[in-house]
């Protein structure tokens, strides 16, 4: 699974992004998405075409977490959002990695057995391979929990203004540590 | 049995003089004059229009404005479906949904053989149609004078004015080549090849066509409205559906014939019985009609009337006398009148006949397309399009007319109906579901049959898994045939309900062809009729019988040509049901890519239309939420990025336009990104729009000589910036300076406006 973590402020300015991949069943953390390298472009599209759905979504939804909201098939890219109280929106992009032919990932480049054997490791974490697994809600769940709470205390300082771009490392840090831990 | 039409005169009412009939079926005629006349109508459509594509005017400065009222496209959205329930299914022929299910709907017309004796199809090729009878009448078969009234199953009748038959060949029926499934000449290579061959005479040396309407974009592009009709003429004729089996059959004598009845008599067996019997697996019981064609100049009337009152004599009311010229019609003669192009001309005859008229049929992409195109018309126009005499174009019209109202439509009525009452009722009712389940569980009902039914596993028994079809007479194949029968007389009530009996049958029998297409049209009935449908289970049922449909025709009997059809079906008819449905149409469209069911220009026309259903969803209730702007967008943007790499900027000038039309309600700031990485992309992919465009038109010759390369823009974007200025200024002193999409759209306005005298001259 590759992520690609996003806050948006309500005017939708993206205040804070992070793109990693998962740590769980041997995973090394670093995000591989199916797009070629020139095309990171399309994480931000897709992110932000599910603003769309994140509208209509928040009216419906009475909870903070709005679960897995939106799909991008043609990528296999799932969104899942969480609003703040204050407006802001945290989208996380995930998308399970490509089994057939997965080049990059080093992992298909070897044999069948070999891929066989990652994704049954895969599916024993707590994220399986299905992103719309109640396993995977409950983990964006809690991640999405952590990752608020760092928010808050980050906007608490004297020195943040609302909307201004998040550069704290120790946020960072800890969005780093919070996927590390769920996703 | 008493048919609608009886009391009505042959003429058509007068409230259908030609200028009515002219109106009515605009988008079949390329009369520059008729655009300028319903540009009003056409403007307030276009307003309508549930989608957010309002008309884009001028300069892109005004698009907030034009596009920030979502109140409008909701009040827009409702009277579409009342529209559409409430009878007259002509009112929104403009509006890009209504067209598009008119389309649909004229797809499933009835098929009518034509089977002519030699000496009338000499009488006809002297006038100078090389096909014979059938190319002389096929194009006024496809839209019937006047409006056609059908009589539903429970009685209450609707005036159709967009009715219309096909006319085929008796003689190469069912022989079309039998495996065309796989390589080049499958038809779906061959949709993708002509729409290849269109973008690129589009293309022309003059440079870049824009390919949109001139008072704005409409709901659907004219390409894709192409690439429509030619994927639903291109299906073969198949023991699956029977929308390519005859209705009806006209037998043609000349009044030459120097043994006119002997002459009918023979090619009536031959037709039976003899060597031009359909095959098989059609049923024989078809309408036939007698017609006696009189050569006005060579023959006596009074010879030929007398014979003709033997002919009604002979074989009933089913005849007909036509009045022909023998002699060839030239464009100088007085009352020469253009004959009209063929609509639905398979993928495979429009590349044959590539050098023939046939090409450029397309009334959207004439009216909008610029001088490249008329210059081809105009070349075609004047040796191979073949005119007739008024008289004679008057004379099949009325006999088209009379073919159709007084047997076709009658003849069909009654079939529905006596079928309905001896065949389907009987499954209908408790028995007949008492029936059918004991026959699932073999042994009870299958004792009444043969022993074939136990070994095929339950099935009935009729389906032959050898030849794999039904027997005509089957209860299984009359039934689709009168489902089939139903849907061409627009019944869609009927027949949904008929294929929902049979199509567990069909899957009981493992005839999965026929259980793919019954899926798929049941489908299709229920998103067309207007009644039927609000809730949203249905709306399930309806995604879930594509899902089986799709299913059946890919995997179980590898038929992409069918399946893509089918997806394309879905992909238009949810659209415009709209609400909920245009998001499961978007659905649809990327699965259609993800399965490389189409090749790349049909990809990047499938991303146009998940933007258009994306862009046609409407906000909710005048809340601000619900719309799918963004999404629109983005893919707007793909669809651009993708006409680029197939080096189109014309029309990817035309996608990015959209995109920015789309986005501009959803951003802060016109034009403005929030993301960096969007903006960058953006950014890039109008500057290498505009040098392609540019280089398309030839403006590096003559602005700076060989300035820039289309690829590296970051290098050029400054030349880029001079350019940019200095066609500005051109534009201000009027020359066709067309850098941004305001410019484009004016000059081609300019353009169309400075061309329609010359359409004029051509067809006078």
């Amino acid at each position: 699974m590759s992520y690609y973590f996003t806050i948006l402020s309500p005017t939708d300015t993206p205040i804070f992004n992070i793109a990693f991949g998962t740590s769980k069943g041997g995973g090394d953390g670093i995000a591989r998405f199916r797009f070629p390298d020139t095309a990171q472009y399309m994480n931000q599209f897709i992110i932000h075409s599910s603003l769309d759905i994140v509208e209509e979504a928040q009216w419906i939804n009475g909870g903070m977490y709005l679960k897995h909201i939106d799909t991008y098939p043609p990528a296999a890219a799932y969104i899942s959002a969480f609003l703040t109280p204050s407006g802001a929106r945290f989208l996380l992009l995930h998308q399970p990695p490509q089994l057939p032919s997965g080049t990059s990932s080093g992992l298909g480049s070897s044999s069948l057995l070999g891929s066989s054997a990652s994704t049954t490791r895969a599916s024993s974490s707590s994220v399986a391979a299905n992103p719309t697994s109640p396993q995977t809600e409950e983990a964006v769940r809690q991640f999405m929990n952590e990752v608020y709470e760092s928010y808050v205390k980050t906007a608490m300082s004297p020195f943040y203004k609302q909307g201004m771009e998040i550069k704290s490392p120790v946020f960072r840090t800890k969005v780093t540590g919070a996927g590390k831990k769920w996703l | 049995m008493t048919s609608p039409g009886d009391g009505t005169p042959v003429k058509p009412p007068p409230s259908f003089s030609p200028g009515a009939a002219l109106a009515s079926s605009k988008s079949r005629y390329t009369d520059g004059q008729e655009v300028t006349h319903s540009i009003d109508t056409e403007l307030t459509e276009a307003r309508s229009v549930s989608s957010p594509t309002a008309p884009l005017s001028a300069t892109t400065a005004e698009l907030p404005i034009r596009s920030a009222s979502p109140q409008r496209s909701v009040r827009s959205s409702t009277p579409q479906l009342a529209r559409s329930s409430l009878g007259s299914p002509f009112d929104g022929r403009f509006d890009g949904s209504e067209d598009i299910r008119s389309l649909i709907i004229r797809a499933f017309s009835p098929t009518v053989a034509v089977h002519a004796s030699d000496d009338t199809d000499e009488l006809v090729r002297n006038k100078g149609f090389k096909g014979g009878f059938r190319e002389l009448v096929r194009p006024f078969g496809e839209t019937v004078q006047g409006k056609v009234i059908i009589r539903d199953s429970v009685g209450s009748s609707r005036a159709w004015e967009d009715f219309g038959v096909r006319f085929v060949d008796l003689k190469g029926f069912g022989r079309s080549p039998a495996n065309r499934d796989s390589g080049r000449d499958s038809p779906l290579a061959q949709t993708e090849e002509v729409l290849e061959k269109q973008l690129n005479s589009a293309e022309g040396p003059a440079g870049a066509v824009p390919t949109k309407d001139v008072l704005g974009f409409p709901a659907t592009t004219p390409l894709c409205k192409l690439f429509l009709r030619q994927l639903l003429a291109s299906t073969s004729v198949g023991p699956h559906e029977t929308f390519g089996h005859p209705v009806a059959s006209v037998i043609t004598i000349s009044s030459r014939n120097p043994a006119p009845l002997e002459t009918l008599r023979q090619l009536y067996a031959e037709s039976n019985t003899g060597d031009k019997r359909l095959p098989e697996w059609v049923n024989q019981e078809y309408l036939r009609y007698y017609v006696l064609i009189h050569d006005e100049e060579r023959d006596d009337i009074t010879e030929s009337t007398k014979l003709y009152d033997q002919m009604k004599r002979h074989f009933g009311l089913h005849c007909h006398l036509l009045r022909l010229r023998s002699s060839q019609c030239v464009v100088t003669d007085d009352d020469s009148v253009q004959v009209p192009q063929c609509e639905w001309l398979s993928p495979h005859e429009r590349l044959s006949g590539a050098g023939e008229a046939g090409m450029f049929t397309h009334p959207e992409l004439l009216q909008t397309s610029s001088n490249a195109q008329t210059e081809t018309l105009v070349d075609l126009g004047t040796d191979s399009t073949p005119y007739l005499f008024d008289s004679d174009v008057t004379a099949i019209k009325t006999f088209i007319r009379e073919l159709i109202v007084q047997s076709v439509i009658p003849f069909m009525e009654n079939r529905v109906a006596v079928w309905n009452d001896q065949v389907a009722s009987r499954r209908r009712g408790i028995s007949g579901r008492f029936m059918s389940m004991s026959r699932r569980w073999a042994g009870f009902g299958s004792s009444s049959r043969s022993g074939i039914g136990g070994s095929s596993g339950g099935g009935s028994g009729n389906y032959d898994p050898n030849q794999n079809f039904y027997g005509p007479d089957s209860p299984e194949a009359i039934l689709r045939k009168m489902a089939d029968f139903a849907v061409m007389l627009r019944d869609w009530k009927l027949s949904a309900s008929t294929y929902e009996i049979i199509r567990s049958d069909f899957g009981n029998d493992k005839a999965w062809k026929y259980h793919a297409a019954a899926h798929e049209m049941c489908a299709v009935s229920t998103l067309l009729n207007p009644m039927a449908m609000s809730a949203k289970i249905k709306l399930e049922s309806v995604d879930q019988m594509f899902e089986t449909a799709c299913y059946s025709y890919l995997t179980r009997c590898s038929d992409s040509t069918h399946a893509l059809r089918c997806l394309a079906l879905a992909v238009e008819l949810l659209k415009s049901r709209g609400g909920s449905a245009t998001e499961s149409a978007a659905r649809w469209a990327m699965r259609v890519m993800d399965f490389g069911l189409v090749g790349s220009v049909g990809q990047v026309l499938f991303m146009e239309r998940v933007a258009a259903c994306y862009a046609s969803k409407t906000p909710a209730g005048g809340a601000k939420w619900g719309a799918r702007r963004r999404k629109a967008g983005m893919w707007s943007i793909f669809a651009a990025d993708q006409w680029l790499k197939l080096g189109k900027p014309n029309l990817a000038s035309a996608c990015v336009e959209e995109a920015e039309r789309l986005y501009a309600e959803v951003l802060e700031t016109d034009g403005v990104f929030p993301m960096p990485e969007m903006q960058a992309f953006v950014d890039n992919l109008r500057h290498a729009v505009k040098v392609e465009y540019l280089e398309a038109r030839g403006f590096d010759a003559r602005d700076e000589s060989a300035t820039h390369h289309p690829l590296d823009t970051e290098e050029t974007s400054e030349k880029l910036e001079k350019i940019d200025k200095r066609n500005h200024r051109r534009s201000l002193i009027g020359l066709p300076g067309q850098l941004d999409a305001g410019n484009l759209k004016m000059t081609a306005t300019a353009r169309e406006s400075g061309n329609s005298p010359n359409d004029d001259f051509e067809r006078a």
